[in-house]
């Protein structure tokens, strides 16, 4: 299931967001091993404090899964800052209708490999449609996505490859980053969901029948 | 949607007023306001086509201080439909009285972020049922987005602060693009011809116009030809 928080409803999902920020300091810090700022165990930077919009992505337990942080490209965001090595010192693309979307992962501890519901590629596709609807309510049609090769590799096998790459990959960490360009629609949400086999509305809690 | 362009010359609040006016035309919408703080002197500026006896009912009372509309929106990176502060005090100690003046409860803001950190809001209303309010969301919002950010960038530029830390610049590939187009290149024509995606050249003419202040990509190509980016076709 996904869930939207902002700072208009971020009151209600302090728990959710404190685990967040725990999910991508394993992810980025740990694992990608980027140069990014991890206190109590939770990654953070000055772009959690410009009133993000975080996907995120929670099992049936109730689990912070994955997630996204989107930001407008009209103010400020990380490629016109932090990641501007990644578009070779060019300025970045500015936009009413393009969004940018950074710190995507997945929990690869809690999920396995398969079709599943527990699955990188479920969970990378949930977040992804819970995002793509999102944007098209915003009257957004395309997201500039800052992401490693690895989650490149999933999106292409997914149904969700991107349309084009601004600037050139860049080293960061154990790992490269690029970024990525992927249009907000319905063909590319029906691409995620006939892949996927998400057929329900994302933003809805699931009733599982048990034992079945 | 036919909308006036602000970027040209430096506009004055009658063309303001004008845009907001023929932007609800355009999108059958019964009013418009804009509102936007300047991130170092503080100073509100504010356009809206409300009757006077509602602009002056809203500002004797001060209502802008507890209206979340304002406060609550511009923390949103999505345009905020107003059926979100149903539940909030505040929304209804302002707009209680709303229906007396014309003005329908029934409204979104779209907030707006530029580069500096301003940041700067656009609400709109429309007095209808629920299920034609939904289906004209849907179909007007991404020209409030592009009307929005038009209208916040054209009062940001007439700022000292805008002035002097001057505009977003364009990207090599933006320029190249725009050149292109300049001697009569289609999109599909300059993909081709730069290896890219036609909708890569689109998301770049997109941006070259929202970082030109231009409307349309002609605006662009003039207003490119004018600042010497770019040269004639």
């Amino acid at each position: 299931m996904i869930v939207i928080v902002d700072s208009l409803n971020s009151h209600e999902y302090s728990d959710i967001l404190a685990e967040m920020h725990r999910l991508r300091a394993r992810v980025f810090s740990d694992r990608l091993g980027w140069d990014v700022k991890v206190s109590n165990g939770m990654e953070r930077d000055e772009f959690d404090d410009l009133d993000p919009a975080h996907v995120i992505s929670l099992d049936d337990k109730g689990q912070v899964v994955g997630c996204m942080r989107l930001l407008q490209t009209t103010g400020p965001h990380m490629l016109s800052d932090v990641f501007s090595c990644l578009l070779d010192g060019e300025p970045p693309i500015r936009s009413p209708h393009v969004w940018e979307a950074t710190r995507f992962c997945v929990d690869t501890n809690l999920l396995g490999r398969g079709p599943t519901r527990n699955s990188i590629s479920y969970v990378t596709s949930e977040v992804m449609i819970g995002a793509f609807e999102y944007g098209m309510h915003a009257g957004i049609t395309d997201a500039v996505a800052v992401i490693d090769p690895v989650m490149n590799r999933v999106m292409q096998r997914s149904g969700n490859a991107p349309y084009g790459y601004l600037g050139s990959p860049h080293p960061m960490g154990k790992v490269t980053a690029l970024a990525a360009l992927m249009d907000c629609s319905e063909e590319r949400i029906e691409s995620l969901r006939a892949f996927s086999g998400i057929r329900h509305d994302v933003f809805e809690q699931q009733v599982y029948e048990e034992g079945v | 949607m036919d909308i006036i362009d602000l970027g040209a010359q430096s506009p004055t609040s009658a063309d303001y007023m004008s845009y907001i006016a023929t932007m609800c035309d355009a999108l059958e919408l019964d009013y418009g306001s804009y509102a936007s703080v300047n991130p170092v002197t503080g100073d509100v500026v504010g356009y809206a086509n409300y009757s006077d006896d509602w602009k002056q009912h809203y500002i004797s009372r001060n209502l802008h201080r507890v209206d979340p509309t304002l406060h609550v929106a511009s923390r949103s990176i999505a345009p905020v439909d107003w059926q979100r502060f149903e539940r909030d005090r505040k929304f209804h100690s302002v707009f209680r009285a709303a229906a007396d003046f014309g003005v329908s409860a029934q409204g979104l803001t779209v907030p707006i972020r530029g580069p500096y950190g301003d940041r700067g809001l656009l609400s709109v209303t429309r007095n209808c049922s629920i299920e034609e309010w939904e289906k004209l969301k849907k179909h007007i919002i991404g020209n409030l987005q592009t009307a929005a950010v038009h209208l916040h960038d054209s009062v940001m530029r007439s700022t000292s602060l805008v002035r002097a830390m001057g505009f977003p610049t364009l990207s090599a590939r933006e320029i190249e693009i725009l050149q292109w187009t300049a001697v009569g290149k289609l999109q599909q024509d300059i993909g081709d011809i730069l290896s890219i995606s036609h909708r890569t050249v689109e998301i770049h003419l997109r941006s070259a116009r929202t970082k030109l202040g231009a409307v349309t990509t002609s605006q662009a190509v003039g207003r490119a030809i004018g600042m010497g980016l770019i040269f004639p076709g």
